[in-house]
């Protein structure tokens, strides 16, 4: 088994009208064995700034917490929080330093840009950035959600009917994988206000 | 085919699709045959009609698929002589099963879906896996982009999945229209996202006056 599907793990991030979601699973396992159902991916760096990683839990955690630290001085040194695009590229210069021997993270990156226009961005565990318009999809439930999102996908969404959207995404692909699930965790970006919701789903 | 070693069978791509409704049964398959990361042709049927009210599609190696669908059509046609009538698709399905079954130690490398009406008119599918173990179910896709698509199925077919415990009768409320539209759907979207499937697809939706058969056209790239 790959050690990417050591812990199990399921990201996905959607563009809607001047808003944007993330969504994750929340089971964290050991191999076949559940030790958690209620694991959090998703972090906050700023108000309008998230990221998901899925992979090796150990390294999601170790790797948000160096995220958060060099975002902490951006912050003091320029007085303002990073943009979206920028932060997408400390991720990926932070991933390329370990290139041989690298963190087990594909991360997922959503945020409201520069006059609030949603960017959302993925990578390899080495720090190739992949940009979207549409969706992006990480984690071992990664071809589940790629066809749920193709076929459930409008550009253009309002939030409500965005977060209906990536929810029946997330909990379809996720049914299908015996890695990830144990409910999911919702987050709705707007410029205004940011909805977080936890979905009971099948729990197994 | 390349054969490397004592490798004997190669995967020619490709995704087929069944859903089975209250009083049709649709099934569909793309048109693409490729070996690698090259298109052999993109006008290739996946799909054979076995009797009347029975189809199958397949996906994995088109050779072994072309060899059991000779056999099949041979046994059906000696049931036909022996006893003056055609096979009914529970029938044929376990035909397939024990077909397949009896080469366990060299199989058919081939991932089938047979699909028809049973004798009450309800539409059924069987899925199978490559050594002939079979089940009734409400829909099913095999292939490379059935990854992609039986989320999608889940989700859309309202029927009771085949996830469920206890297992429930498992054919979809939706209309004829409705569950040929979702097929074209879902075979757009995984266009997409597999390489191995394109081209276009072909559609058979078989019903109480017959089988009606559609092309749709998709992303060649």
């Amino acid at each position: 088994m790959s050690i990417f599907e050591y812990n199990g793990s399921a990201v996905v991030a959607m563009v809607g009208k001047n808003c944007f979601a993330i969504a994750s699973d929340r089971r964290l396992g050991v191999n076949l064995q559940t030790i958690a159902t209620d694991f959090q991916r998703i972090f906050k760096i700023h108000d309008k700034l998230y990221i998901g990683l899925s992979g090796l839990a150990t390294d999601v955690q170790t790797l948000y917490q160096r995220l958060v630290f060099r975002h902490k001085l951006y912050q003091l040194r320029e007085e303002r929080d990073m943009k979206p695009q920028t932060f997408a590229s400390l991720v990926s210069a932070v991933l390329y330093e370990k290139r041989f021997g690298p963190y087990f993270c594909m991360p997922v990156i959503a945020g409201l840009g520069e006059d609030d226009v949603p960017f959302i961005c993925t990578m390899d565990c080495i720090g190739a950035k992949e940009l979207a318009k549409d969706f992006v999809v990480s984690g071992t439930a990664s071809e589940s959600l790629y066809g749920a999102c193709e076929s459930m996908y409008k550009p253009n969404m309002e939030p409500e009917e965005l977060f209906e959207t990536i929810s029946q995404a997330l909990l379809s692909s996720v049914d299908r994988d015996c890695l990830s699930g144990w409910g999911g965790h919702v987050l709705l970006v707007t410029p205004t206000e940011v909805q977080e919701r936890t979905l009971k789903s099948r729990m197994d | 085919m390349a054969i490397r070693g004592n490798w004997m069978y190669e995967n020619n791509g490709g995704t087929c699709v069944a859903i089975a409704g209250a009083d049709y049964c649709v099934i569909a398959a793309d048109t693409r045959l490729s070996v690698g990361y090259s298109i052999y042709t993109r006008d290739y049927s996946k799909i054979c009609k076995l009797a009347d009210k029975c189809v199958m599609a397949s996906s994995g190696f088109q050779g072994d698929l072309k060899a059991l669908q000779k056999n099949l059509a041979a046994k059906h046609l000696i049931y036909q002589h022996q006893h003056n009538k055609q096979m009914s698709c529970p029938a044929m399905a376990q035909l397939l099963s024990n077909t397949l079954y009896y080469k366990r130690f060299f199989p058919y490398y081939t991932f089938n879906i047979l699909g028809g009406l049973d004798s009450d008119g309800k539409g059924c599918v069987f899925t199978y896996d490559a050594v002939g173990s079979y089940e009734r179910v409400g829909y099913s896709a095999h292939g490379t982009g059935a990854g992609l698509i039986i989320p999608v199925l889940d989700n859309q077919l309202k029927s009771p999945s085949p996830l469920l415990l206890p297992a429930k009768d498992a054919v979809t409320p939706l209309s004829e229209m409705e569950a040929v539209d979702l097929v074209k759907d879902v075979f757009a979207s995984a266009t997409e996202r597999d390489i191995y499937t394109g081209d276009k697809v072909e559609i058979l939706v078989i019903n109480a006056s017959g089988i009606r058969q559609e092309l749709m056209e998709l992303r060649k790239d």
